[in-house]
């Protein structure tokens, strides 16, 4: 083997699909967050006056009719105030936090609360919260999960544990979800490289791994305060790193490294100088990296549960959702029902297909062999 | 049998001498010699009567040949031209003995055999010219080549050596077995003769219960007999008494190259995957795998804790130098193409 193709952790990292796919720069996930709140609040007005056509032509035929749609009578005639971008992420946020919630209600793995979070962030990317509910995505997220991360729950005691869930409510939008992932299933957690290391770190306190002595000696105390620093480290992980967009914005192995340092600053900066060379201009780099991302880690407390005030906000934020719901994607298990089973009333565009075909294979059916066995 | 050849049978010529004309009705114990330079057959009488003296041309009218005593022997095929080919081919044989083993592929080896017969066709049944062309061919070989047809002879006459020695081995170590087989038999029969005279001798003369002795006596037999067997199983060596002399292996066969080792297959096409930023070690303390190490019922699964270690440290180092902020930014592709899946209605519902 020669050193030219040498492949180096950060090449490998670079074929993920979570770095092609779902890394982004501050603005660019700002740029796709607005243009997708932008469509959906377009569609929910668009939505909404349909559905007050359809009441009123319904209301013109027969004025006892019931209303075609749930949460039309809802609607004011004009004028739907929409979430804003900055709203929907918070909403975002506090579903996230709800998610994790459930996850320990229902004692999941880490693992697959963590995944679960990251699908619903990535979903809400490119689908609004206007158009699919949060709380049946959430419920969806979690159980597909279970899925990816190998860790096997039976769907009817999935939805059993769950108040008011049926299966179906489950797996209605799976397909919606995987499509909104865009069928990118493997998230890159930071915890394993967590665990890699502080491995290492308890290897140089205990002496069985050297180091490079260039950097000085090793810090007092080390197997303590690495004993500190990784619990430490995990709080952030499982609630902050979740929360934040992190995930979107740096790699499992800058997070760890932020976590770290926002743990124990001396430990950890003693522990990169060790490995990579900080003088330089790259080194100066993932430096200001890591305490960029340890900066935005830090917006939000380490705690699953979230600050009453906040709490607050999310409640009110949910009454303006309710209001602001894009009618036509409230029942997701109809329309799924309506997608597999075609209801009766086939798509206009079917039938002019259907249409077309039958003329055209009559027409072929006269040129090559007579008229089909059918017509006769 | 073709016509040719019972005509042959029947040719009331064959029992008359071409040159004395004296026939087997007149000499019983007649005898007809050859000799190779010229195939004219004649009897052993003429033969004494003309070459005793030294070397004579053939009594053949328009033959001409010099013929010595020496060269004359009785025909082994009646058919005298194939007596003629047979001996060219013993001749061409001994001059084109190049074995299989030399050639790199068998389509040399086929290509030369192909040659050599050719050469034979020409000795056979070609024309003077041919013929002449072809002796000279062949001793031009002969001279060339002296060395290897001296060693592939040898070779060829060990081979032959060591197939026979391996037969006579085999036949001797058939008849040790068989032998031993008979002995055996005849001392089992033997000891059951003696464990019943014993019985009846001890029926006879104590007043011991006659059943209880006929079934000691019935086990003992038994159990004789399957000592005995076990004895011949294990006494008898698993190559079946071929006796594996390293003296008899053939020498001066090509030297037999050790295949070449194909190198290990690298799933990654030669791609290093050496880590840069840390050194793997074999052991990590880790208070959560404590319990794992010598958990057999995580091990036996295949859990290997080197793997884990590979991994927790890979991914502790992989995209620790990404800077998404640089490295996505400008291409902004997945941006233009996420637009796109929110503008077009491909949603599923």
């Amino acid at each position: 083997m020669t050193s030219s193709n040498i492949i180096t952790e950060d090449d490998r990292y670079r074929t993920s699909t979570q770095f092609r796919l779902w890394s982004f720069t501050r603005d660019s996930l700002n740029a796709v967050r607005t243009t997708t709140n932008r469509l959906a609040a377009d569609r929910v007005r668009e939505a909404v006056r349909r559905a007050h056509e359809a009441l009123s032509s319904a209301d013109a035929s027969d004025a006892d009719l019931e209303n075609p749609s749930r949460g039309v009578s809802a609607m004011p005639e004009r004028e739907i105030d929409c979430l804003t971008v900055e709203e929907e992420l918070r909403l975002v946020t506090f579903y996230c936090r709800q998610t994790l919630q459930l996850g320990d209600h229902l004692l999941f793995p880490t693992q697959v609360k963590t995944t679960a979070v990251q699908y619903i962030k990535r979903f809400y990317i490119t689908n609004s919260l206007m158009t699919y509910d949060p709380a049946t995505i959430l419920r969806t997220a979690l159980y597909f999960a279970t899925k990816t991360e190998n860790h096997y729950c039976k769907l009817t005691k999935f939805a059993e544990a769950i108040d008011k869930t049926r299966p179906e409510d489950v797996l209605a939008s799976e397909f919606l979800l995987t499509q909104g992932l865009r069928f990118t299933f493997d998230v890159r957690h930071p915890f394993r490289a967590l665990e890699g290391a502080v491995m290492e770190m308890n290897g140089i306190a205990s002496g069985v791994i050297p180091y490079n002595t260039d950097v000085g000696e090793r810090p007092q105390n080390m197997g303590r305060r690495v004993k500190t620093a990784h619990g430490k480290a995990r709080e952030y992980l499982k609630t902050s790193a979740l929360l934040t967009d992190v995930y979107f914005h740096y790699t499992p192995s800058q997070i760890m490294m932020a976590t770290l340092l926002i743990a124990d600053q001396e430990l950890t900066h003693w522990y990169i100088a060790s490995k990579i060379f900080l003088d330089d201009l790259a080194g100066h780099k993932i430096l200001a990296t890591l305490a960029e991302c340890a900066c935005m880690l830090q917006a939000i407390e380490p705690t699953v549960q979230a600050p009453p005030e906040e709490r607050k906000a999310a409640g009110a934020l949910s009454k303006k959702l309710k209001k602001c719901r894009n009618p036509e994607k409230i029942d997701l298990v109809a329309l799924q029902r309506v997608k597999r089973e075609g209801d009766g009333k086939v798509d206009e565009k079917i039938i002019k297909k259907r249409k077309l075909e039958r003329e055209q294979s009559a027409k072929e059916g006269e040129d090559l062999f007579g008229p089909s066995l059918k017509n006769s | 049998m073709s016509p040719k050849s019972i005509a042959l049978v029947d040719n009331p010529m064959d029992d008359m001498c071409p040159i004395c004309k004296s026939t087997r009705y007149l000499n019983k114990g007649i005898k007809f010699l050859i000799n190779p330079e010229c195939y004219h057959r004649m009897c052993s009488t003429c033969v004494d009567r003309i070459f005793t003296a030294g070397p004579a041309s053939c009594p053949v009218p328009l033959c001409g040949k010099t013929l010595r005593k020496r060269g004359f022997k009785p025909a082994f095929f009646a058919d005298l031209g194939i007596e003629r080919e047979v001996d060219i081919r013993k001749r061409v044989g001994q001059v084109f003995n190049r074995r299989q083993e030399e050639f790199e592929t068998l389509l040399d080896y086929n290509d030369y055999l192909q040659d050599t017969e050719d050469l034979i066709f020409d000795l056979v049944n070609g024309m003077a010219k041919e013929k002449l062309q072809a002796e000279e061919k062949l001793k031009a070989y002969r001279a060339m080549n002296l060395q290897e047809i001296e060693d592939n002879k040898r070779a060829g006459l060990e081979e032959a050596d060591y197939e026979r020695r391996k037969e006579t081995a085999e036949k001797e170590a058939a008849r040790q077995r068989r032998l031993k087989l008979i002995r055996e038999q005849e001392e089992g029969k033997m000891d059951v003769e003696k464990s019943r005279r014993d019985m009846l001798e001890r029926l006879a003369n104590t007043d011991e219960d006659p059943t209880a002795i006929t079934r000691q006596a019935q086990k003992v037999i038994l159990k004789k007999s399957s000592a005995r067997r076990n004895l011949t199983d294990s006494s008898s060596d698993p190559n079946g008494g071929l006796p594996l002399d390293s003296s008899l292996s053939i020498r001066g066969l090509k030297k037999k190259v050790a295949p070449i080792a194909e190198e290990a297959y690298d799933p990654f096409g030669g791609i290093n995957l050496t880590p840069t930023r840390y050194v793997l070690n074999d052991e990590y303390e880790n208070e959560w795998l404590n319990g794992i190490k010598t958990d057999t019922r995580i091990l036996a699964g295949g859990y290997s804790l080197p793997e884990y270690y590979a991994r927790t440290m890979f991914e502790a180092f992989s995209g620790l130098g990404v800077f998404i902020n640089d490295e996505v930014g400008p291409k902004a592709k997945p941006e233009v193409r996420i637009k796109k899946e929110v503008e077009i209605d491909d949603d599923v519902f």
